[in-house]
Formats: C-alpha cells, structure tokens, sequence
C-alpha cells in the first residue's frame, strides 16, 4: 500500500516519456499532415491543419470519447483511425488506409496533445 | 500619504493572506463541516433578502382552487418531497447528507410569501442543491406547486397521506405554444440542460470539461456529431434526439423541447 503513490507517481512519469503505443510522435505529426487529417480537424502544430469538418483535436488526449462513441484509450484511438465506419457506423469520417504501424505514430502525436 | 501607504500594506497582507487560505487547502469543503453559525446567518440573510426583492414584483393568481392543489399535490410527489419531505414524510436518506439542508416546506409555507416561493421554484437557489424548474415546469404547474406550499402546513400527517395520487405527466404541459426564438434564453437552457459537464461552451461557465469536444466556433463547423450536415434544423435535431443520428452515440436524449432545442441552436449559431 505504501508504495502505490510511488507506483503511480512513476506510472505518470513513464507517461509523459514513453509515447503511446511505443510510436514515434514526430513521425505521426509528419503523417497527419500526407494523410490529409487537417483538411477536416484542427491540430496544433500541424501545418495547414485548419479544417472546419470534424472537431479540433487539441486536447485530444483528455477528451472521454473519441468521436463520441468510443472510450478514449490509445489502441481504440489506432482503431478507429484505420477504421472508422466499424465504430460509428454512419460517421462522415473516411477510411483513409491507415496500416497499423502508421496509425500508432499519430497516436503516439495525438497523445502529446494535453 | 501614511494613510494610503498602511492601506496598501494592509491590502497586500489580506490578500496574500487569502490566497495563501486558498492554496494550502485549510478551507473544510465537507458537507459534514458546519458553517460557523455568523456565517450561516450571513449567507441565509443574503439569501432572503435576494429572494424577497425579486419575489416582491411577481404578480400572484388566485390561489388555493381545488384541482390546481391537487396538481401541484401530483407534482410535489413526483419532484419535491424526495429532499424537502412532507407533514409526516422524512426526504429520501440522500438529501439528509445536503449542506445545506433542504428547507423543511410545512413551514416555508407558512412564512414565505407566495412570489418568493414561486421564485426560488422558477430559478433555483446556487450554491445549494435548489434546481431551477424554468426549463421543467410551465409557469401554470409552479403555482399550482406554490398553491400546494401554503397549504401544505395546514394537511395532518394522516391528510397527507390519504390525498389521492393523480396520475402525472409532469412534462405534459411546459411549453407554450406561442414563443420567439431567443439566443439569450437559449445560453441559459445550454447550461440548465447540463450541456456544459460535457462540453466546454464559450459565454456559459462550467468546469474544465472534456467529455464531448469543445463547442468554440461551432458554428462555423461543418458536421455535428460527426454525422449530421451542421444547419440550424439539424442542430435542434441533434441536440433533441442524439441516438436517433448516430445510434452509438454516448450523448443522451436530455428530454430537450422543441422551443429549448431552437433557443440552444440560436446562441451557438454566433459560437463562430
């Protein structure tokens, strides 16, 4: 009991430094600007990433839903990247053919955004 | 000179007092931390006297008709009794744990002129768990509640617990038929609705919240819920019925009138 501060404490730590998923966050802010993301959502330090379609994504990785569907975790934030319309079945949100290695480096971006 | 300057020094003392109050968490938040009873009178004179100057320019109906009593016997069953209890009826246990305490309506009754109930009812008390009925309740249905307060006193425990329960709806009848649309109406349905624990709403003060995104420049946003083309009509049927776009959806049906609907569309249509 009285170690599980410290356990959180570094749980948090370990949080802040590993990205989400173990992708590569500077790759992932590189590929949500070739996969067009920005044409349709707001992203902080994105270039040209001023969309008006879907929601902005600063602060992404606080908000409780993604999408207003799914639960917000890392691997649901991967899926439904690649796969959309498997989750909200009537979203206006494309598959874009996002492969999963590709997928986990914009999450492992997304989660940067606090 | 030496007057201003001890002022200041004095100002600055307070004030890093205050904030040093503040920041090291000393302050008691629990409800079962009683007030120190100069504040309880200070906050409860404040009160009162907010009331009674709002309530005094409310006009007030004819009174005490026997179906109005028993509509507002229907209504105080089904929205009032479960904290404020009745003659010879304890609140549900979890209102005992309020601070403060739900007021005990037999006397209330007795004490409280009929504007000042029919305006503490209409919009609710802040800072305690008073709700305001405005977005509810017709005006009709609070002063048959009202009517039903100044008479409760006056029922015996065995009165009470003989009355006939009607059957209610108590949605039936809260909207009118005749109404303008309204933006300012609208900011404050956004925010008796609830809207803001999920969504963060420029104009409207809430908690950091982070359940729904953000609604900031809403208006200039091209999909709603991801599913629905943003327009004034699709905006009054997002916000109505939710589940019937997007079925999965985690934003409930909140039982939103039509009226309610259009006044939320019209303040978020100037979010640009």
């Amino acid at each position: 009991m009285m170690l599980l501060p410290l356990l959180l404490l570094s749980a948090c730590q370990a949080d802040k430094a590993t990205p989400a998923l173990g992708g590569d966050p500077e790759n992932g802010r590189l590929l949500l600007r070739q996969f067009g993301c920005g044409t349709c959502h707001e992203i902080p330090k994105v270039a040209t990433a001023r969309g008006k379609v879907g929601p902005p994504l600063g602060g992404i990785a606080h908000r409780v839903y993604i999408a207003g569907v799914l639960p917000n975790t890392p691997e649901n934030m991967a899926s439904f990247i690649r796969h959309p319309e498997k989750h909200a079945p009537r979203t206006a949100m494309p598959d874009l053919g996002v492969t999963e290695t590709h997928a986990r480096d914009m999450v492992a971006y997304l989660y940067t955004l606090r | 000179m030496k007057l201003l300057a001890t002022l200041a020094v004095l100002a600055v003392v307070a004030g890093a007092a205050g904030a040093t109050f503040v920041w090291s968490g000393a302050y008691d938040i629990s409800a079962t931390d009683q007030h120190l009873p100069p504040t309880y009178w200070l906050m409860e004179k404040t009160m009162r006297r907010s009331v009674a100057r709002r309530g005094n320019d409310i006009v007030v109906p004819p009174l005490g008709a026997p179906k109005q009593v028993e509509r507002g016997l229907a209504l105080y069953r089904a929205h009032c009794v479960q904290c404020h209890g009745a003659p010879g009826v304890a609140p549900e246990p979890f209102s005992l744990g309020m601070t403060p305490l739900p007021a005990p309506l037999v006397q209330t009754g007795r004490e409280w002129p009929a504007g000042d109930i029919f305006w503490v009812v209409k919009y609710g008390i802040k800072m305690t768990g008073m709700p305001a009925w405005e977005f509810r309740m017709s005006e009709e249905d609070i002063w048959s509640v009202v009517a039903l307060v100044q008479r409760l006193p006056y029922f015996s425990p065995d009165d009470y617990r003989r009355t006939a329960v009607p059957g209610l709806d108590a949605y039936e009848a809260r909207a009118s038929s005749d109404w303008e649309v309204s933006i300012r109406r609208g900011r404050i349905a956004l925010q008796q609705y609830a809207c803001v624990a999920c969504h963060r709403i420029p104009g409207i003060t809430g908690h950091e919240a982070r359940v729904g995104p953000p609604l900031a420049g809403i208006a200039s946003r091209t999909m709603l819920g991801g599913v629905l083309s943003n327009s004034p009509d699709n905006m009054v049927r997002w916000i109505r019925e939710p589940q019937q776009a997007s079925p999965l959806t985690a934003m409930p049906d909140l039982g939103v009138t039509e009226r309610d609907a259009r006044d939320m569309a019209a303040y978020l249509s100037t979010l640009r």
